[in-house]
């Protein structure tokens, strides 16, 4: 990985400047809508994809509430799978890089006649599919096992079913395994292949399925809200786990203009580390620094990001703990921070994507998206945390968090496109 | 479960030994899983899911923090048991 310090040498063995990097298109798959136009709709009315779920037997649990993915049919958005042969992450990670693609007014013959960056962050994987193979061995035997679903567990697929789906051949698809936090590695891997002429597109996100296992460690945690998601709020009860791909597409600034291209928001640099202080818990002054880093990386000031999208989960230990280090980097009067989980819960490895294409609306659509269900905010957050009701805003910096299990930490930093539009 | 109090007292500290990775002659009644035996809060929770399973009854997380060695661990499956 290159750092925004450092320059590349051109086959001439001059220095060339660092190319600026934009977000040209967006492809979501959520609980609450499927496509960015959807998304955006959804993040401006609040809406909540909270649901009793159904991937799995419930019984045993007291209270079993998520935000699953219904009604969602990938076969539109496959021309090379068949829908049985991708696991349900990899069904949502595909769909939603097409979706980007075309979104973005990309041709795919210049897109494949690109080098290109596919990488997308998970926390499971194909977990659900595994769910599934153990239950039958655990009820069949292992002559029980399916052949087909076995097929779909590798987690390399989230990304390299993308590269074969829209026909890449010159082409680097890798798996981002940093749980929670991997939407934004993948990001900020992605922007910075971008900026160093490495790649000359990238598609990059995260994508995740609802499954038992993780339903049940949570559960077990006793870290699973009975009804909703309420970050910051007081009476918070916990996560809602949830389901759902985001993916990106970046190209350089230049290329964009050169194709007329829309321009959603520039990524101006991405901050991460990782404190492996404790298995669950975050850790403030790490996340803090974590935040300077994103900062210093980006050229920005604390004073000048407009709104944070939390990670939020609405745990007490989390809120609490991301507050402190929010306060501690930004001082009494902190910006806006706000929580889409609120809305469409934990979706995991996908959580930070998502929450990177719903700052990307934000600073394109002059908005900040609501948290919901929220009644009393906890003094101990102290947070404006635009509570149930989107506002106008005018933005221009904003800042995206995500933390995961671990102390991995990632801090990504978008701006508004201030440039001559197409 | 009807169980004599030595038994099921028995099969708890195995619980925790074996969770703990500790043998038995190392835990005494009042030796502390965090503090002596290296435990982390996780541990706790593993601890606190076997005995469920091991008891068939229901443990409140709040009671973890009363679990802290096996006099405490004792206390909170006889409550939850009704075996007082």
């Amino acid at each position: 990985m290159t750092t925004n310090g450092h320059q590349q040498l051109t086959p001439e063995g001059g220095a060339a400047p660092d190319r600026r990097v934009v977000i040209t298109g967006m492809g979501a798959v959520t609980s609450v809508g499927v496509g960015v136009r959807e998304f955006l709709t959804a993040l401006r009315t609040g809406r909540s994809g909270v649901r009793p779920l159904g991937a799995f037997d419930t019984e045993g649990f007291a209270y079993a509430n998520g935000c699953e993915v219904v009604d969602f049919d990938p076969g539109p958005w496959l021309t090379r799978y068949k829908p049985e042969e991708l696991g349900r992450a990899t069904q949502f990670s595909v769909a939603a890089a097409r979706m980007a693609v075309e979104d973005a007014k990309m041709d795919l013959d210049l897109l494949s006649s690109g080098k290109v960056l596919v990488t997308v962050g998970t926390t499971d994987g194909e977990s659900r599919d595994l769910d599934h193979l153990v239950g039958l061995q655990l009820a069949e035997g292992e002559d029980g096992l399916d052949p087909v679903v076995a097929r779909r567990v590798p987690a390399g697929r989230l990304s390299v079913c993308i590269a074969r789906e829209l026909g890449l051949s010159d082409v680097e698809a890798v798996t981002i395994p940093t749980a929670c936090a991997a939407g934004n590695y993948a990001i900020g891997y992605a922007a910075d292949a971008v900026r160093a002429g490495e790649v000359d597109y990238a598609l990059c996100g995260g994508a995740d399925a609802v499954c038992r296992k993780t339903f049940a460690g949570f559960y077990r945690l006793g870290t699973i809200a009975p009804e909703r998601c309420q970050p910051f709020d007081i009476n918070r009860k916990g996560i809602l786990t949830g389901e759902g791909a985001g993916v990106l597409l970046l190209e350089s600034l230049d290329s964009a203009l050169a194709r007329g291209a829309q321009i959603y928001a520039e990524v101006l640099g991405c901050g991460l580390n990782c404190d492996a202080d404790h298995p669950v818990a975050p850790n403030r002054d790490s996340i803090a620094r974590c935040m300077e880093l994103a900062h210093s990386r980006a050229g920005v000031s604390p004073a000048e990001i407009d709104f944070v999208s939390a990670h939020g989960t609405g745990t007490r230990a989390n809120d609490v703990t991301e507050a402190g280090a929010i306060r501690k980097v930004f001082g009494d009067s902190p910006p806006r921070t706000i929580s889409i989980k609120s809305m469409i819960g934990h979706t995991m490895g996908a959580a930070s994507a998502l929450s990177a294409i719903a700052c990307a609306l934000a600073v394109a659509e002059q908005f900040i998206p609501p948290t919901i269900n929220h009644e009393e905010t906890d003094p101990e957050c102290d947070l404006d945390c635009v509570p149930n009701v989107a506002i106008d805003a005018e933005l221009r910096v904003v800042q995206n968090n995500a933390l995961a299990f671990g102390g991995n930490n990632a801090v990504l930093i978008l701006s508004r496109f201030e440039g001559a539009s197409p | 479960m009807a169980t004599a109090t030595e038994e099921w007292k028995q099969q708890a500290k195995d619980i925790v030994c074996d969770i703990l990775e500790i043998e038995p002659d190392e835990v005494t009644e009042t030796s502390l899983f965090k503090e002596e035996h290296g435990a982390d809060s996780l541990r706790a929770i593993e601890i606190l899911a076997a005995l469920e399973r091991n008891f068939n009854i229901t443990i409140d997380q709040s009671e973890l923090g009363g679990m802290v060695n096996l006099d405490g661990v004792y206390t909170v499956v006889a409550k939850a048991a009704n075996w007082n």
